[in-house]
């Protein structure tokens, strides 16, 4: 149905897609994966009609049907395009916060569809959009018909959406990372209700996304690209359990999976690890500072745009709590994940380790004196205007400042620099660059570097891979452990990943709501989860 | 209703402040007043007497109650510096009565001027896909806010009342004579007020909407099939709008600065220039009104501007 | 993008060469002028520009050039001073206050909103009036009005970058308050600052020569921009040079900066 013929893109001389052939027919879900800048999304904007203007095909041509959409040399013809969009195909954007007009209502919006396309009366389409609400699982369709995006929650804009996109049954489906900015058990939610309307409706669908696993689950085929080529394709099962290209071999081993066992961790001593607890938090339960705009404070909690009660507004200035009674200890050497979803006080918790916020009630003792943080955003971890070796002597100058004792020479700091450096595997010459002249992934190693030079004992990491590519990825995790071991460091680690966690640590505790609700060794979490919702969190990331 | 409420408070405060600190500062200058006022041959008994009847011997806090009971009853106080004939003094109110309209009137077809050309001029420009327009009003709206109002008011006496003599420079017609004719007027000191400002607001409105339009929802609105007229006007333009309605409010108060200026290029007997001629002989009852009027008008408009802003953006609680 | 980011734009250059120009002129008047400013001569009144007197005369015979100059440079000595001041109390303040918050910053908040709704010449005209007209006054008043804007915009970069991830990690390792405000944080708000100051500058110069104009400023027979064109107001119809001249120098300095400001942040957008 959907052929794409060797089809290149070039912004300004410079081809991000290379030569690309798909094809997609009814019914079918084709999945696109590849890392940042694979050029699968311009490969679907361009499709799409909706890549922007500075874009150029050079080569190959895109045909509906028989219907030549776009070909090379030829400027995009808009007029036609402007007959299939939202009837004939139609598009799930990844950011669901800002895909939605946010000065017009959720029904409104979806009714601009109709509009577009049919001659229906203003009752019918209220009636359809209503209609097609309830299908997508918006259950108060009339609340949200009338509800402004900022009043839905991230998970019901993203139905809103797809709801937008499947009113009209159209023919071709793309969505674009439409689950990545939602969390795991609404994920699963999204991945079904995309299943359920493609069952359905039998469109083709053409499912973008950097994750493997979920590309595993839900399509039927895959391609694989990379640096604008599509190096391979084939069945779902093909691609991953029998990838015949190197890359793919690559990609697949770099995705943290449970089923590569966990032998050599479990070869480690844990017996000997018991011995020196390095945090012990008793009886912990933080409260809720009103997020005064004066007072430095994190990123806000909680679901963006959830419509909050003034009772629950009074409520919360009296200082809500939202982590109740967390009992627990990390010992030397040791990594503890932390899992959970946004907003279930995971950022309270590790605020409240270290100090950042002061309304808690209950027994923290630290063992090691200034427990340091990695932060997930590689590219605002580091101040842009300062030296690589610059910022990693900054923590020593600071410690020297605050204990005389720790005070050290100029030489002495350098070399220090220079030897936590190459301790997280990066050249010497990169001791004079600043972050901007760093990728992504070196940025993060000298983040680590960056905590671990007063050699803290123990150190909190919040999602520290989780803006990174699954091969960067990868590294930096065997960096963590191989530091960990190294250093004896005992470690915090939040992510929302369950593979990640699984890959890293030697015990996991999983929170919701402000409650720890189940705390053991990995092993026997992932094996034998107790909780229900333990059970949810797998599931959505087995990728069965 | 409660923001409303709130707003108006604060209003109240703002003024009350403003009030007090104008009023109060003023006091504190050296200089004797009456002595200005009476001159230096004045016995010792008549500038007592004058100093009473203005109650220049209360303590300052008193005197501000005094003069801020009256300035609620509608009196507004007393000139220093004008007086009707040789016996009776100057209110300041009927020395601003006549002087208000004048400064109104200029100030409303300024801004007049600016929103009727700058928003369809920012919106052309922002939808222009030909390079030389572009280029063009990137030029021509640089150099336009470049031009301090004085000076565009002499280029504008210049090119239109002395060279092309549309207008004659200095003949000024009250608005009681001809009305018309006081319009007619006032539009070439309107004009350079507001050609500067023209400039300004259309390059915010088409960066606003330039900004706008690389916004996912745009891309939304495409993927549904919407055609560029639908996008521009059904989508983009009033989400444009959100900020330059602020930037408007600000604009209001420039148009009183300008005003003051302007109505001294032009010879314009507003309150700018009753302003700068009681601000340079020192006549302090004109001036604290005029400073606690021009306050007014321009947090009322921020007081407009704010509510006006909360009607549009649904995203504001 | 970072070839087209970084290389040279016309707006730079037109603004360096405009810039350029009226500040090396502006320098220059403090030392050597092509005639005296104040030398007056019955003989050559009104002449109009010409090779001998490039701007033309005044109504005493006084060469415009000259007086331009003089102009120029009075204007750029209380225009960059009027930044100076008020920029450095814009960061001490706006630092202070952003990073830390608490009742200080809740009042300067209010008081320098107060101060930002009023149109700044209106303020000006007050101060002057309370402290008298003249060159330090006007300095003095003009510093005092500019001053709110800057600490608005520090402020902001402040409460904007104390919560950035790097800072959040300069307190973990315990660097002292100072520090991370002037060492870690404030190189980061440079360039938003470095616009801040250029537009500062730019204003200054629209109101140290407005108040001039208004008689209020720099005063008669020191050459101000501002007081030669409100002089050259009578003589419009006769000779409209004497007000073109410095009215169009002041576009030219206005523009020149604005360029130069414009090109500076292409040059790092």
């Amino acid at each position: 149905m959907i052929k794409i013929e060797d089809l290149s893109v070039a912004f300004g001389g410079t081809e991000v897609v290379k030569h690309v052939n798909l094809d997609l027919h009814d019914g079918e879900i084709l999945g696109i994966v590849g890392e940042s800048g694979s050029g699968k999304s311009v490969t679907a904007l361009t499709l799409m009609g909706l890549v922007s203007e500075g874009a150029e095909v050079t080569t190959g041509r895109i045909l509906f049907d028989d219907v030549v959409l776009r070909q090379a040399g030829r400027p995009c013809d808009r007029a036609l395009y402007r007959k299939y969009l939202g009837a004939e195909m139609s598009m799930v954007f990844q950011e669901p916060q800002t895909s939605l007009n946010p000065t017009r209502k959720a029904g409104k919006q979806v009714e601009e569809v109709l509009r577009l396309h049919t001659k229906l009366t203003g009752e019918e389409i209220r009636a359809k959009v209503l209609e097609t609400f309830r299908a997508v699982g918006l259950h108060e369709a009339e609340r949200v018909y009338d509800s402004y995006p900022h009043q839905l929650s991230g998970g019901m804009r993203q139905r809103v959406m797809i709801a937008m996109a499947v009113i009209l049954h159209p023919r071709l489906i793309v969505a674009d990372e439409p689950t990545t900015a939602l969390d795991v058990t609404i994920q699963n939610q999204i991945v079904e209700l995309l299943r359920d309307i493609n069952g359905k409706q039998k469109n083709a669908m053409l499912f973008i996304t950097h994750d493997l696993h979920l590309a595993r689950r839900l399509c039927h085929r895959v391609a694989v690209m990379k640096d604008g080529c599509v190096v391979e394709t084939g069945t779902a099962e093909e691609v991953f359990d029998h990838p015949s290209q190197p890359y793919t071999r690559q990609l697949v081993e770099a995705v943290p999976s449970r089923m590569e066992g966990k032998a050599e961790e479990q070869s480690r001593d844990r017996a000997d690890k018991k011995q020196n607890p390095v945090l012990k938090v008793h009886n912990l339960s933080v409260y809720y500072q009103d997020g005064k705009s004066n007072q430095p404070s994190e990123q806000a909690e909680g679901t963006g745009g959830k419509r909050r009660t003034l009772a629950e507004r009074l409520f919360r200035r009296k200082g809500q709590c939202v982590v109740w009674d967390a009992d627990f200890e990390i010992y030397s050497g040791e990594s503890l994940g932390l899992v959970g979803e946004s907003g279930c006080g995971k950022t309270s918790l590790s605020k409240a380790i270290l100090g950042i916020n002061p309304c808690v009630e209950g027994e923290i003792i630290h063992a090691s004196i200034r427990p340091q943080m990695v932060f997930q955003d590689p590219y605002s971890s580091l101040n842009p205007t300062k030296t690589i070796g610059w910022l990693l002597q900054e923590p020593l100058r600071a410690a020297g400042a605050l204990d005389r004792s720790l005070a050290m020479t100029k030489a002495d700091r350098e070399a220090a620099a220079y030897d936590m450096l190459r301790r997280v595997g990066m050249d010497e010459r990169y001791f004079h660059r600043r972050p901007s002249e760093l990728s992504g992934g070196q940025r993060q190693r000298v983040s680590i570097a960056q905590a671990l030079i007063t050699n803290p004992g123990f150190l909190i990491a919040d999602e520290p891979v989780s803006a990174l590519d699954v091969t960067i990825q990868a590294q930096i995790m065997e960096l963590f452990l191989k530091l960990q071991e190294e250093m004896h460091l005992a470690c915090l680690f939040i992510s929302h990943d369950i593979n990640v966690v699984y890959r890293m640590c030697d015990r996991i505790m999983v929170m919701k709501d402000g409650h720890i609700i189940e705390i053991g060794e990995t092993e026997e979490v992932f094996g034998n989860p107790r909780e229900d919702y333990t059970k949810l969190l797998l599931c959505g990331a087995c990728g069965a | 209703m409660k923001y409303l409420g709130k707003k108006i408070i604060t209003l109240i405060m703002t003024l009350f402040l403003v009030s007090a600190a104008a009023f109060l500062a003023f006091q504190i200058i050296p200089g004797d007043v009456v002595s200005s006022i009476l001159g230096t041959e004045a016995t010792p008994e008549r500038e007592e007497a004058l100093r009473e009847e203005l109650g220049l011997n209360d303590p300052p806090l008193v005197r501000y109650g005094n003069w801020a009971a009256g300035v609620l009853r509608g009196d507004l106080g007393i000139s220093y510096r004008y007086s009707k004939n040789m016996n009776e003094m100057m209110p300041v109110a009927e020395l601003i009565g006549d002087k208000l309209p004048v400064t109104l009137w200029l100030a409303a077809i300024s801004l007049v001027l600016i929103v009727l050309i700058s928003i369809p001029m920012g919106v052309l420009w922002a939808k222009s896909r030909s390079r030389v327009l572009d280029a063009a009003l990137g030029v021509i709206t640089q150099v336009t806010m470049a031009v301090p109002s004085f000076f565009l008011g002499i280029l504008v006496t210049w090119l239109f009342g002395i060279l092309l003599k549309w207008f004659s420079p200095g003949g000024y017609v009250g608005y009681q004579e001809n009305f018309w004719g006081f319009l007619g007027y006032l539009l070439f000191p309107a004009i350079s007020i507001a050609l500067p400002k023209i400039a300004m607001t259309a390059r915010f409105l088409r960066n606003s909407m330039l900004t706008e339009m690389g916004s996912d929802y745009v891309r939304t609105a495409y993927s549904k099939g919407c055609g560029d007229q639908r996008v521009m006007y059904g989508h983009v333009l009033r989400n444009a709008m959100m900020p330059v309605i602020t930037f408007l409010g600000m604009i209001v108060a420039e148009i009183v600065a300008g005003s003051i200026v302007v109505e001294q290029v032009f010879g314009l007997p507003g309150i700018g220039r009753l302003l700068i001629s009681s601000i340079s002989t020192r006549d302090f009852p004109v001036v604290e009104i005029l400073i606690l009027y021009i306050t007014f008008v321009v947090i009322f408009v921020y007081f407009l501007v704010d509510i006006l802003y909360k009607v549009v953006d649904p995203r504001i609680s | 993008m970072k070839k087209n980011g970084k290389k040279w734009n016309k707006y730079l250059y037109a603004g360096i060469v405009m810039t350029g120009i009226a500040v090396v002129l502006g320098i220059l008047g403090f030392f050597w002028t092509p005639y005296s400013t104040t030398a007056m001569s019955a003989s050559e009144k009104f002449s109009a520009p010409s090779l001998r007197h490039l701007f033309g005369t005044d109504n005493f015979g006084r060469d415009i050039f000259s007086r331009v100059m003089q102009g120029l440079g009075t204007t750029m000595v209380i225009s960059s001073l009027v930044v100076f001041f008020s920029g450095l109390a814009g960061i001490l303040l706006g630092a202070f206050t952003g990073y830390f918050g608490g009742v200080l910053d809740e009042f300067v908040m209010r008081v320098t909103d107060a101060l930002n709704s009023f149109p700044s010449i209106l303020l000006t005209l007050v101060i002057i009036s309370l402290l008298g007209t003249g060159r330090q006054n006007v300095i003095i008043s003009m510093s005092l009005v500019f001053t709110p804007s800057f600490v608005r915009i520090v402020r902001g970069e402040f409460i904007r970058l104390r919560d950035a991830d790097y800072i959040k990690r300069a307190r973990m390792m315990g660097v002292g308050k100072l520090r991370i405000l002037f060492i870690h944080i404030l190189p980061n708000i440079f360039s938003v600052f470095w616009v801040s100051v250029m537009i500062g500058f730019n204003n200054a110069i629209l109101a140290e020569s407005g108040m001039s104009y208004l008689g209020i400023g720099v005063l008669p027979p020191d050459a101000s921009l501002g007081n030669m064109l409100s002089d050259a107001q009578g003589y419009l119809q006769s000779a409209p040079w004497c007000a073109l001249a410095p009215g169009l120098t002041i576009v030219w300095l206005v523009l020149g900066f604005s360029l130069f400001s414009e090109g500076i942040r292409r040059l790092e957008g």
